[in-house]
């Protein structure tokens, strides 16, 4: 059951219902009990509804986008690579696979080995030996060797952390 | 100067790259995130500690913020968690968090103020004195309570509680808050017989 001060402290708040605020209204008018605790209670709410919030040092917002700041810092590199160019390097890959499938299907030499490739009659192959000049494939091989490069590089860093940890 | 942009709006800005943005949302919520943590840490380093470790915890998540309560309710929920791991990090036993005679008053716990001087020796002194005193979640309810002006549903949804345990809790804290500010007052008259 409700003390006298939880009541009053409900109707202060004004989360009582309307028949329990009425009835305490009455006891109110009528109580001297009453009255003089709802006063007091009345008094304290009023004080407590005047604290004031204590202010950080000066610094407060600085450190905390320092903070911030020294985190994205500290991202690890393998966070930070955009999963667009993974995307895009990967289908580069099967783009050159395909094509180096096709122009090794079309030049198989069927006679030979009794075999016979029907390709569609409506598909028209790119003449590729028009693109496959030698700048071309210099730079591919060049770009391979990079990215070979790059991928052995990680590997061995992996593989020293690993061996620290 | 504070921006006029609404939590959320910043919170969008935030999300979008923005910095200068979150900035203004920690300006707008740093004293009362700060008050919060002091009511728990009890000293002005360790509540600074406290809230700027929120704040960054706030900006790592804030892509997880659902918006289904107010920016301010969430954040309070963090400061909460945050408080409370920070005390058991501090190796505070279980029973001294519980033990409220172990919230002694402590020299400048909340106020940065020369307590020897007379024009402090007020209300408001003797208040924030015997919030000091308190245990920290009777202390937070009292100050989400009055300082936050959140609702018990509110507080409820930050401290992870129902509504009516919250209504409970509340009733209890301003009733030992009472007790302690008369406790002090008490003992102030008696000083100056």
């Amino acid at each position: 059951m409700n003390t006298i001060e939880e009541k009053l402290w409900n109707y202060i708040d004004g989360i009582c219902s309307d028949e329990e605020k009425k009835a305490i209204d009455i006891l109110i008018a009528q109580d001297e009990v009453y009255r003089c605790k709802y006063k007091e209670l009345l008094a304290l709410n009023q004080e407590f509804s005047k604290m004031e919030l204590d202010e950080p040092s000066m610094a407060f917002t600085y450190n905390v986008m320092e903070g911030i700041r020294a985190e994205h810092a500290q991202q690890p590199l393998k966070a930070g690579i955009n999963k667009r160019i993974i995307k895009g390097i990967s289908g580069f890959f099967i783009v050159s696979i395909a094509l180096l499938l096709i122009l090794a299907i079309s030049n198989v030499h069927t006679g030979s080995a009794n075999i016979s490739v029907h390709l569609p009659d409506n598909l028209r192959l790119p003449d590729i030996k028009n693109y496959l000049s030698k700048p071309v494939l210099e730079g591919f091989l060049f770009f391979d060797i990079v990215l070979g490069l790059f991928l052995f590089d990680a590997w061995l860093r992996r593989k020293a952390v690993s061996k620290q940890v | 100067m504070q921006s006029k942009l609404s939590d959320i709006e910043l919170i969008e800005q935030t999300l979008t790259g923005n910095q200068a943005a979150y900035a203004d949302l920690v300006k707008r919520h740093q004293r009362f995130v700060f008050t919060l943590a002091l009511r728990f840490a009890k000293n002005r380093e360790d509540a600074e500690e406290i809230a700027q470790d929120c704040f960054i915890k706030a900006y790592r998540s804030l892509s997880a913020f659902q918006r289904q309560s107010k920016f301010s309710t969430w954040l309070y929920s963090i400061v909460y968690t945050t408080a409370m791991t920070f005390l058991r990090k501090k190796r505070v036993d279980t029973d001294s968090i519980d033990d409220e005679n172990t919230y002694i008053q402590l020299e400048n716990s909340s106020s940065s103020h020369d307590v020897n001087s007379a024009e402090n020796k007020s209300r408001s002194y003797y208040l924030n004195q015997a919030i000091a005193q308190l245990m920290p979640d009777d202390a937070a309810i009292i100050t989400l309570f009055y300082m936050g002006e959140r609702s018990l549903d509110e507080i409820g949804k930050t401290l992870g509680i129902e509504t009516n345990t919250v209504k409970v809790k509340l009733f209890r804290a301003r009733q030992r808050l009472k007790e302690k500010l008369e406790h002090n007052l008490k003992h102030e008259v008696k000083e100056l017989i």
